[in-house]
């Protein structure tokens, strides 16, 4: 008996990632399939529902449209439908509607997931392109652009406790409880029933202005029935209805329960994480303590971004954004404090915030690069003043203090010129193992604010003399490659043993940690001049060190390893928590720890190309 | 052959029953979906046969496709086509199914492909495009192999078309190409049983969706008469 279907075969055959399945497989996939006719308008899969089949479309066009209804892509013969909800085993976040009259094979959920875990090619495939419909949906958002405010529901802007009290409570306990509570307007309920809302407006106006006294019920001043909106609402109706009324403030209820308040502040305030004016306000701030409480909304950026599915890459590019521009704030801040720096200087980032890599959870890694002229006993004590202003600064808006002590404010890195290039040499022409442990990130420096053709000065002179020093570059590989990705990790995680983080595993040590060095000694073998890792790979790319795969599979591992690590901080700063690098396995679902895995995999095969280019087994 | 309805096909499926052997038997004893069910619920197989010509008591058959449709959704899975060994000489049919003679001596012997055919049609309605060629083979190949005929309620997908071409006061074609045309479906390389049978059921997939899913079996078993 033949059974095979061949204008079924011939067509998966002839459409990517099937054609590069084996004939044998593909013959058995055609047996999974099942096939549907959809009319014209009919929806094969809604918003928010979990997608049960991979949607293969035989003929005709489908449409994709996102929550708000825009139109992200139309689909046409050939293409497969619903790949984020499945790989992601997630609600679908668009919809899929027949614009023309359709014929579909469907693939079952669980045969999908079997040929990603026994087909590479076919899951890289649906990877690639589940990136690439949430980048289309990123640029058609772009340009839809609307703000927080349009997307965003009350519902996840309340906070946690509503701030209430019964009606009969005395004005002064009333203030006391709103005091306490930082806001401006309190919700009084009696029985569970909203019956009334007291403001600092009341009573300024209402009790104080008028000769009142504190003792009286604040029954007696608040406004009786006020209008309340629901809590799924959407941010800017809440708005919309303030303006209407004239007013700042707005019980929020749930099936006509009070479950907290919302003010005009708060619902304009859902701009203010918007990077761009997180940026601008960052440069307006006059003192360090306001300062202080703008750089630390820098989480909440981060959570945004994360959800819109921006690219790893991006983010550390608007975070590390944030970061210099916290940093030259601070640096204006101590000049207009101290005065005019008597010589000039160059501040630089090293690090992460070098390299334009910056996350939620770095810590501050920087140095200062003083002119010649610099006299030790003249001009030492304003650069010392000058340094701890900046760097206990930095630590006071969330940019932690760096264990190893490289920061401006420790005199081994506050140096002039010279003294510089001197450490400089000393690093690259007469290396030892240990002292370029901790040096390692002098080399991803970068000028952030002041003179800088002092640091420029030193990226040239590491650019000329890194590249012919064999032994130098032989330490650093060692290091590169000292530090394995766990391999181990499905069949039993290897995870870190002690402390607080038990049973969880460091993905930046095991993971982006060693990528990153392998592209900082390519960069320096060559003397190119970039810093960010992207950057480097494609340097090292375009100048013959890496090939096409190596490249490529490189920056993919990077960007996904990344990708993974935000979105577990971005979960801990939604739960309140400080965000950190240890993840637990078991948070992982499948489908991330595959491609982890695969990305591990990368890591080791590069490691072990580098170790053997660098000869790093020579080293005794 | 004159089709039966209602009553009728059950009463003389009994009665073949009593006579039949084998896979017919069973068949047969299987009883076929109560005619109110509506569409989108119905066990189907979709089938085609190739012949060398359109009387069973003359002409041969040479190959069999087929495959299920549950509702609205076809079970590739399901589907299975045979080559049938005929004895005979294809002639000018070939020109038609593009069976070569030598394609035919390597095919499996009658018996097979008639008993597993009888065997998927067991609770299921037959569904064909001009469904008389598949209904009388069939019922005459019964006869000859298991010794009693197979009374068979089908749906018959041009019949379909006619009926929706005159509802709509259309023209074009109801022969199973040009129908599939006026649907948007794929264009498919033509006579090969299986894919004529999977052709067949994507058609009636698309036409179920102008006559509509609560459509009972016993309006569809009237427009296919």
């Amino acid at each position: 008996m033949d059974v095979e279907l061949t204008e079924v075969r011939d067509f998966l055959a002839s459409h990517e990632p099937f054609s590069a399945l084996p004939r044998e497989a593909l013959r058995t996939l055609v047996t999974r399939l099942t096939v549907r006719y959809y009319r014209r308008g009919s929806v094969l899969c809604a918003l928010g529902e979990q997608a049960q089949h991979l949607f293969i479309l035989r003929s005709g066009a489908v449409d994709l449209h996102d929550n708000r209804g825009i139109l992200i892509e139309r689909c046409e013969e050939g293409q497969s439908l619903a790949i984020t909800s499945l790989i992601d085993r997630a609600p679908a976040t668009y919809s899929f509607t027949a614009h023309e009259d359709c014929l579909v094979l469907l693939l079952p959920a669980e045969v999908f997931h079997e040929l990603c875990d026994s087909q590479p090619v076919f899951q890289q495939y649906y990877l690639r392109r589940r990136n690439k419909v949430k980048a289309g949906v990123e640029s058609m958002h772009a340009t839809h652009q609307g703000g927080a405010i349009l997307r965003t529901r009350l519902r996840e802007i309340i906070s946690g406790d509503m701030v209430a009290t019964e009606s009969d409570t005395s004005v002064s306990e009333a203030v006391r409880i709103m005091a306490e509570a930082t806001s401006s307007g309190l919700l009084l309920v009696d029985d569970g029933e909203l019956v009334g809302i007291f403001t600092d407006h009341d009573l300024r106006v209402h009790v104080v202005a008028s000769g009142h006294s504190l003792s009286l019920p604040v029954r007696i001043f608040m406004t009786d029935s006020p209008a309340s909106v629901d809590v799924d609402a959407m941010a800017f109706e809440a708005l919309l209805e303030m303006v209407s009324r004239n007013i700042d403030h707005m019980p929020v209820t749930e099936r006509g329960r009070p479950v907290g308040l919302i003010t005009s502040r708060d619902l304009m305030r859902l701009e203010h994480t918007n990077p761009i004016y997180l940026a601008g306000d960052i440069a307006k701030q006059k003192d360090l303590n306001s300062l202080i409480d703008v750089a630390r909304r820098r989480g909440r950026v981060v959570q945004q971004l994360v959800a819109q599915d921006a690219s790893a890459d991006d983010i550390g590019r608007i975070v590390t954004a944030i970061g210099d521009q916290v940093t030259r704030r601070l640096i204006q801040l101590a000049e207009s404090e101290l005065g005019s720096p008597p010589v000039p200087y160059c501040w630089v980032a090293l690090g992460s915030q070098g390299r334009f890599e910056q996350g939620p959870s770095s810590d501050q890694d920087n140095a200062l690069v003083l002119d010649d002229a610099y006299d030790e006993s003249e001009h030492g004590e304003y650069f010392l003043r000058f340094s701890e202003f900046v760097v206990a600064g930095l630590a006071r808006c969330g940019y932690a203090l760096c264990p190893g002590d490289v920061m401006a404010s420790n005199h081994k890195w506050r140096q002039p010129l010279a003294v510089w290039r001197q450490q400089f040499r000393s690093w690259i022409f007469a290396p030892s193992s240990e002292a370029l442990l901790g040096a390692q990130i002098f080399f991803d420096l970068r000028p952030v604010h002041g003179a800088e053709h002092l640091g420029r000065a030193l990226q040239e002179q590491i650019a000329t003399d890194a590249p012919g020093n064999a032994r130098f570059l032989t330490h650093l590989a060692s290091h590169a490659v000292a530090r394995q990705p766990p391999l181990g990790f499905f069949r039993k995680f290897v995870v870190a043993k002690e402390g607080d983080h038990e049973k969880t595993f460091d993905i930046k040590t095991t993971g982006i940690g060693p990528i990153v060095e392998l592209a900082r000694v390519l960069s320096l073998a060559r003397g190119l001049r970039q810093v960010n890792t992207m950057e480097r790979l494609r340097a090292a790319h375009d100048a013959g060190l890496l090939n096409d795969e190596a490249a490529e599979d490189l920056a993919d591992s990077l960007e996904f390893i990344s990708y993974v690590r935000l979105h577990h901080q971005a979960a801990q700063l939604a739960a309140g928590q400080e965000p950190d690098n240890h993840l637990l396995p078991e948070q992982l679902n499948p489908f991330d720890r595959r491609h982890l895995r695969d990305a591990f995999q990368v890591i080791r095969k590069q490691q072990s190309a580098l170790a053997y280019l660098h000869k790093t087994h020579l080293l005794s | 052959m004159i089709r039966l309805f209602g009553d009728r096909i059950d009463q003389r499926r009994r009665r073949e029953a009593e006579r039949a052997g084998g896979v017919l038997a069973d068949c047969l004893a299987t009883p076929l979906p109560d005619r109110a069910t509506p569409a989108g619920q119905l066990p189907i197989l979709a089938v085609d046969f190739e012949t060398t010509g359109l009387d069973p008591a003359q002409d041969k058959l040479l190959s069999i496709g087929f495959v299920a449709v549950n509702g609205t959704e076809i079970d590739l899975g399901t589907a299975a086509s045979f080559v049938i060994n005929a004895h005979a000489e294809v002639g000018q049919s070939a020109t038609v199914h593009g069976l070569t003679d030598d394609q035919l001596a390597a095919g499996c012997p009658l018996e097979e492909a008639v008993a597993a055919t009888v065997t998927a049609l067991s609770g299921r309605i037959m569904l064909a495009h001009f469904a008389d060629v598949e209904e009388n083979f069939l019922d005459a190949a019964c006869r000859s192999l298991f010794g009693a005929g197979l009374p068979l309620a089908s749906i018959d997908t041009m019949m379909l078309q006619q009926k929706i071409r005159e509802d709509n006061n259309e023209r074009g074609s109801i022969r199973l190409w040009g129908a599939r045309e006026r649907w948007g479906l794929p264009v498919y390389k033509a006579h090969e049983a299986l894919t004529d049978a999977l052709a067949c059921a994507e058609l009636y997939l698309a036409q179920l969706t102008e006559l509509g899913e609560d459509t009972p079996l016993k309006k569809l078993l009237g427009w296919s008469h």
